[in-house]
């Protein structure tokens, strides 16, 4: 992506580890609560168009979507792309009873999202001295032409990606901040950096 | 003050410790609570309270507690979490609540206690209407369904109706020629009849002279010897039979196609009546095979004689189709065979030729309207899909099935008895709309 990244050389490097901390918490909360191992990736850090951001988050195979705003010091949105493969074996260990309905399954996918984006989310405002209020979630289906349209041109987004270990679960959690609150977040990390 | 605008609140807001003990409930629970709860609900478990979801409940809150983040519930997902009845007792539909709910952790700064606080929002108006909202969208869609196929029953018809009148036009001019046809047929048979008989008494009369050779004189018998061998009087006693027998076949062959194009125009609009389809078969084939000489034709009927009652004209409008194509697709050599079954109650027509086939995908189109892999001019499409009209006329069915290169099997099937039909009610109705 060679386009005018939004953050300089030492404010990645920053964020990157405040990111690593926060999502690491993010896991752990998951972790605790279904009982069992996450494996999480190293988190990334891009700037994409919309265009990109369709293909990054929505052409994924045999996936559900979800968003769910956040408001307060920054403002933005968190989607999550979640397998569907391994979501009964998750779904035990959350403590559902098979067979799973179309509405647990739902259920199911909305809570998973709004745990780990409420974690991740909860990590990074944390670390960033931010305070936010998540909305809540809800299932997205994306069209690719409203994507196009979208009036914006470039966002930072934070990609992270959480397996269970003992299935073959895994989901996806991207966060997009707004122009202003890339600002705001800019200028925290700043501060931190002084 | 503060406590009383709690209470107040449209929502149900209460606080459970962190053993999810009841710790507070406004109004808007209490209103809702049975009688005899309300004065005696403080310290208990609030799972314990409300029967039914005590397992999601204790999930959602174990949640809120270990994450310290809020956690949230639809009413799509799960509507009826706390047993409460809706907000239009008497005029409502709905019997019970729909409800939102959303939990989210507190602290008590001075104690540092961890509570959950439980929001819960009556959302009955709101789903009942998305719910009438959705029935609304799925009657439009069945509607739109429904006008879809009364389109295409309307473009059907169309397309019947231009194939009719292309067909009662073309009926009308192959009756007009048949019938200007066998006028002159009918003399020159006739004359062709004198003319076998007066062929026989002349070479009678020439058989007799030259019989009677030696009785004549010298002189007289070479002169006759010489005319017979100048006008070849072998050759012609020989011939002219044979060419007279030929000739009364070749016009009985004519006579016999006109007789059959006069029976397949389509404008003897007959009516039901019995057919004999055995007879109609063999009249067929010896109408395709004048005019499609290449294939070899085998008519197959197990017995001498099949009744159905059926309409004439669409039935053998609908083999013939069927017919022609077996033939068209037949380029130098094959065969063609038309087997008629007697299963009972249904006849089965089964066409087999072993010509060039159809390619799959086209396959399953070959009975829409204007459908044709001829080119440009040669063909208009319709031949298959009259055929099925026709066929779905007399309630029977047609399926095809063709491997390319290979060749191609037809199979009609029709009961004897057409029953009274609700279908033409159907269309009549299609067009009258």
């Amino acid at each position: 992506m060679s386009t005018v990244f939004p953050l300089d050389e030492e404010q990645r490097d920053a964020l990157q580890e405040l990111l690593n901390i926060s999502m690491g918490q993010a896991a752990n909360s998951l972790a605790q609560l279904i009982e069992t191992k996450i494996d999480i990736s190293i988190p990334k850090i891009s700037a994409v168009t919309p265009t990109q951001l369709y293909s990054l988050l929505f052409e994924t195979d045999n996936a559900f979507y979800t968003r769910q705003s956040f408001l307060g010091d920054v403002h933005g949105e968190v989607m999550s792309v979640l397998s569907r493969n391994g979501l009964t074996e998750v779904a035990s260990l959350m403590d559902y009873d098979e067979p799973l309905s179309k509405e647990d399954i739902q259920e199911i996918i909305l809570e998973l999202c709004n745990i780990l984006a409420g974690a991740c989310l909860a990590g990074l405002s944390e670390q960033l001295e931010l305070s936010t209020n998540l909305n809540m979630p809800t299932l997205f289906q994306p069209d690719k032409d409203n994507f196009d349209e979208l009036q914006w041109q470039h966002s930072l987004v934070m990609e992270v990606q959480f397996a269970v270990t003992v299935s073959s679960f895994s989901m996806r959690v991207v966060f997009c901040l707004d122009d202003a609150s890339l600002k705001r977040m800019k200028n925290t990390l700043d501060e931190l950096l002084e | 003050m503060f406590e009383q605008l709690v209470d107040k609140l449209p929502v149900g807001i209460g606080i459970v410790d962190e053993s999810f003990n009841v710790v507070y409930l406004n109004e808007f629970f209490l209103d809702r609570f049975p009688h005899e709860l309300r004065n005696d609900y403080k310290q208990k478990p609030i799972t314990s309270l409300f029967d039914g979801q005590e397992k999601f409940l204790k999930r959602r809150l174990k949640s809120v507690f270990v994450l310290q983040h809020p956690s949230f519930s639809y009413w799509e997902q799960r509507p009826h979490i706390f047993p409460f009845k809706s907000s239009r007792p008497i005029t409502g539909e709905e019997t019970q609540m729909y409800q939102n709910m959303e939990i989210l952790p507190i602290k008590d700064k001075a104690s540092g206690d961890k509570f959950a606080c439980i929001f819960l929002q009556d959302v009955t108006a709101q789903a009942s209407y998305f719910r009438a909202q959705q029935k609304l969208s799925e009657a439009l869609k069945k509607e739109h369904a429904a006008q879809q196929k009364l389109i295409r029953k309307l473009d059907k018809a169309q397309s019947q109706l231009i194939q009719a009148e292309k067909m009662a036009s073309t009926g009308q001019l192959a009756a007009g020629i048949a019938h200007e046809i066998n006028n002159p047929i009918g003399f020159v048979a006739a004359n062709l009849d004198t003319l076998g008989q007066y062929a026989t008494h002349l070479t009678a009369i020439c058989n007799g002279v030259y019989d009677h050779l030696n009785n004549f004189s010298e002189e007289m018998k070479e002169q006759l010897e010489a005319l017979f061998n100048t006008h070849h009087y072998d050759l012609l006693k020989e011939d002219i039979g044979e060419l007279i027998d030929e000739s009364t076949d070749g016009l009985t062959r004519v006579k016999d196609i006109v007789q059959n194009l006069k029976s397949f125009s389509l404008q003897t609009a007959e009516g039901i009546q019995t057919i004999e389809v055995c007879g109609l078969c063999d009249q067929l084939i010896s109408l395709i095979s004048a005019q499609y000489g290449k294939p070899q034709y085998k008519l197959d009927c197990a017995n001498d004689k099949v009744e159905i009652m059926g309409d004439p004209g669409p039935l053998k409008q609908a083999l013939m189709n069927v017919m022609v194509n077996a033939a068209q697709a037949i380029e130098d050599k094959g065969f063609i065979k038309l087997s008629v079954i007697d299963k009972g109650d249904t006849v089965a027509f089964k066409i087999l030729d072993s010509g060039c086939g159809i390619a799959s995908n086209n396959l399953k189109r070959v009975f829409e309207p204007f459908f044709t892999t001829k080119p440009e001019g040669q063909g208009q499409g319709l031949g298959l899909s009259v055929a099925y009209t026709a066929i779905e006329k007399h309630q029977g069915h047609i399926s095809i099935s063709s491997k390319e290169g290979k060749g191609t099997v037809v199979e009609i099937t029709i009961p004897k008895q057409i029953t009274a039909t609700v279908q033409t009610e159907d269309e009549k109705t299609a067009l009258n709309e």
